[in-house]
């Protein structure tokens, strides 16, 4: 049984669980309750919405850098692929993972060179990547197919339509399982612990000893891998790609807002910032067509975010019900004078320093009083 | 501690530093030893966080050599030169806001290897360590708080356990009095003579005359980016050009 003091964190986690269990039945179920095939490919646009956004999450939420060109990395994880299904001959799953590892080589020496510099030189050295391989991709048309685009053979070329969707709907889930799997083991390392200092103050986590550039590098290829994985998934599902869509720095920004509107310190924040954003999107292209409305409802949800819920929904949302529930903090106060004399009297009776003469541990939850 | 009292510990020799044609640092070398409780002082201005940021790896000095036990550290990054063994504090308290207490402490816990801090699972004994620290500074029961949630003075005392957890053998402090009440100083001075009596070799730069004349063993006077004196506080207290320089008299 729990004991009074931690009843609320066994209740909290108990919580947890259940709502994890039940997501995992609702996404598992979900296929077979979409009443039509359009619903399942926007469950899966939602889908790599989410591996995309937790993806970068892995370099924006641990150590708090921003980076709009991580399009770049989902781009060439497409090309890649279909590139080395299409010319290289290699089996459509072989060509993801191999073309993940080439993005994850690539990253190394950009993350050597953007990750030197800190704020906003580092958002526009990333932007510069996407841009960079827009032209790449659009130029070298002999090899890439330029403005007229790539067609990526289908995987499984003898199933039905919506048998292709919905098995492209397990694969993306199973790589957001994946990718939130490896964030979580992060978070719980003593990697995760240093990258989260870099995110708070990257100085201050130098001078205690943590290998600040080494980190983030390695955190950069990890994310770059992960979000070729998601782009290179993307183009086997979509089969047709065009460097004008995969070299956006919309979709940079789309995971960007996604993370920030869900919780960037948050395991699920990107999670729940896709489900919102793609969901929205498209609505807003159902409703409204090629309009650039889409983009207008997603600048006044960041504008939103970023004034109302500066660190997103889950944050904003637990810190509420911590609120309620009275499971917050309040205990900060400094000793007293009195009670310093009296530490050091303890001390020197050589009695635990952690209880008072009078049998009594120093209360945490007082008044402020100095 | 393996060094010996009395041997070199941080020494510097022709350090310096420009800001847009302002010598912070104007060619210092000096000279402290272990186990002792070192002091710089001098007016604002006079390069003494500059000092500290060309020693620690934070600023690089545009000319000059820092050595600490015999190793020259000048172009050494930050990390290797606190896993050489030299700790800091801020002259404005940093500590991880949004981490809680306990974990601003294990960020400091220096695993043998790089494999080990990558791919390495936090330890029961590390933690245990951190609440060591904690208890010792009197903050043990504000494990869970998040850091920007505690006041001023508790902040700085997590900082000053957050360098101790990376076992540091020198331990600068920058103005470790600025901001805090008297209660508070007298508990930092208390564990900075514990400490040092543990084997640990300190260098404060400090503003409060009482704390730096009560507490250190050796006094060096900056000004101008260069020492100008240095001495037993008993001899620095009546030097003239220290006088001068600081009080203007």
């Amino acid at each position: 049984m729990p004991r009074d003091s931690e009843r609320p964190r066994h209740t909290g986690r108990l919580l947890r669980l259940g709502a994890l269990l039940a997501g995992i039945a609702v996404a598992l179920s979900f296929p077979s309750m979409a009443p039509s095939p359009y619903e399942l490919t926007v469950g899966i646009a939602i889908l790599n919405f989410a591996v995309l956004s937790t993806s970068w999450n892995f370099v924006g939420g641990f150590t708090g850098y921003i980076s709009l060109g991580h399009g770049a990395f989902a781009g060439l994880g497409a090309y890649a692929t279909g590139l080395l299904v299409t010319k290289g001959e290699l089996p459509s799953f072989v060509a993801l993972f191999v073309s993940a590892a080439l993005v994850a080589v690539l990253a190394i020496p950009v993350g050597y060179a953007a990750l030197r510099v800190r704020g906003a030189s580092f958002v526009i050295v990333s932007i510069a990547l996407v841009l960079i391989m827009l032209l790449v991709f659009q130029s070298w048309a002999s090899f890439t197919g330029g403005s007229r685009g790539l067609v990526v053979p289908r995987p499984f070329p003898g199933k039905l339509r919506s048998e292709h969707h919905e098995i492209f709907y397990f694969l993306f889930l199973g790589l957001l399982a994946l990718a939130l799997l490896a964030w979580w083991i992060i978070d719980r390392s003593r990697f995760g612990m240093g990258l989260k200092a870099i995110r708070e103050d990257e100085d201050k986590a130098q001078s205690l000893g943590t290998p600040t550039y080494t980190y983030k590098l390695v955190v950069f290829v990890v994310s770059a891998a992960f979000t070729a994985l998601a782009g290179g998934l993307y183009g086997l599902w979509f089969g047709d790609l065009d460097p004008v869509f995969q070299f956006s720095i919309l979709s940079g920004a789309y995971m960007v807002l996604m993370a920030l509107l869900g919780g960037v310190r948050h395991l699920y924040g990107p999670l729940l910032g896709a489900v919102v954003v793609g969901y929205g999107l498209e609505y807003s292209k159902l409703e409204y067509g090629d309009t650039p409305l889409h983009l207008v409802f997603a600048g006044l949800l960041l504008g939103v975010v970023v004034m109302f819920m500066p660190d997103g929904v889950i944050p904003a949302v637990t810190g509420l019900v911590a609120r309620v529930l009275g499971t917050g903090e309040t205990s900060i106060r400094e000793v007293t004078a009195a009670e310093l004399r009296d530490e050091r009297d303890e001390r020197e009776a050589d009695v635990r320093p952690d209880h008072r003469p009078d049998g009594k541990r120093p209360d945490g939850k007082r008044e402020v009083r100095q | 501690m393996s060094a010996d009292e009395g041997e070199q510990s941080l020494a510097t020799v022709g350090l310096t530093k420009t800001f847009g044609g302002v010598a912070a640092l104007d060619g210092a070398t000096v000279s402290f030893r272990h186990g002792r409780v070192n002091a710089l002082i001098g007016p604002n201005g006079s390069g003494k966080t500059t000092f500290f940021n060309c020693v620690t790896g934070m600023i690089r000095p545009d000319a000059g050599r820092t050595t600490y036990r015999g190793r020259d550290i000048t172009a050494r990054p930050p990390h290797r030169i606190a896993r050489a063994g030299i700790g800091r504090s801020f002259q404005l308290c940093r500590v991880f806001p949004r981490m809680t207490v306990l974990d601003n402490l294990l960020v400091a816990v220096r695993p043998p290897n790089l494999l080990a801090q990558l791919a390495g699972a936090r330890k029961r004994e590390e933690t245990e360590r951190a609440r060591y620290w904690l208890t010792r500074m009197g903050i043990d029961h504000l494990e869970r708080a998040e850091a920007r949630n505690l006041s001023w003075g508790q902040q700085k005392l997590l900082e000053l356990a957050g360098v101790l957890m990376s076992e540091p053998e020198l331990i600068l402090l920058d103005e470790p009095a600025g901001g805090v009440n008297p209660a508070l100083i007298d508990r930092i001075c208390d564990l900075v003579r514990e400490l040092n009596a543990e084997g640990r070799t300190f260098l404060i730069v400090e503003h409060n005359m009482d704390l730096v004349m009560s507490l250190s063993d050796h006094v060096v006077v900056f000004d101008r980016g260069r020492p100008i004196a240095e001495g037993p506080p008993s001899v620095i207290q009546s030097d003239e050009r220290v006088l001068e320089a600081y009080l203007g008299v």
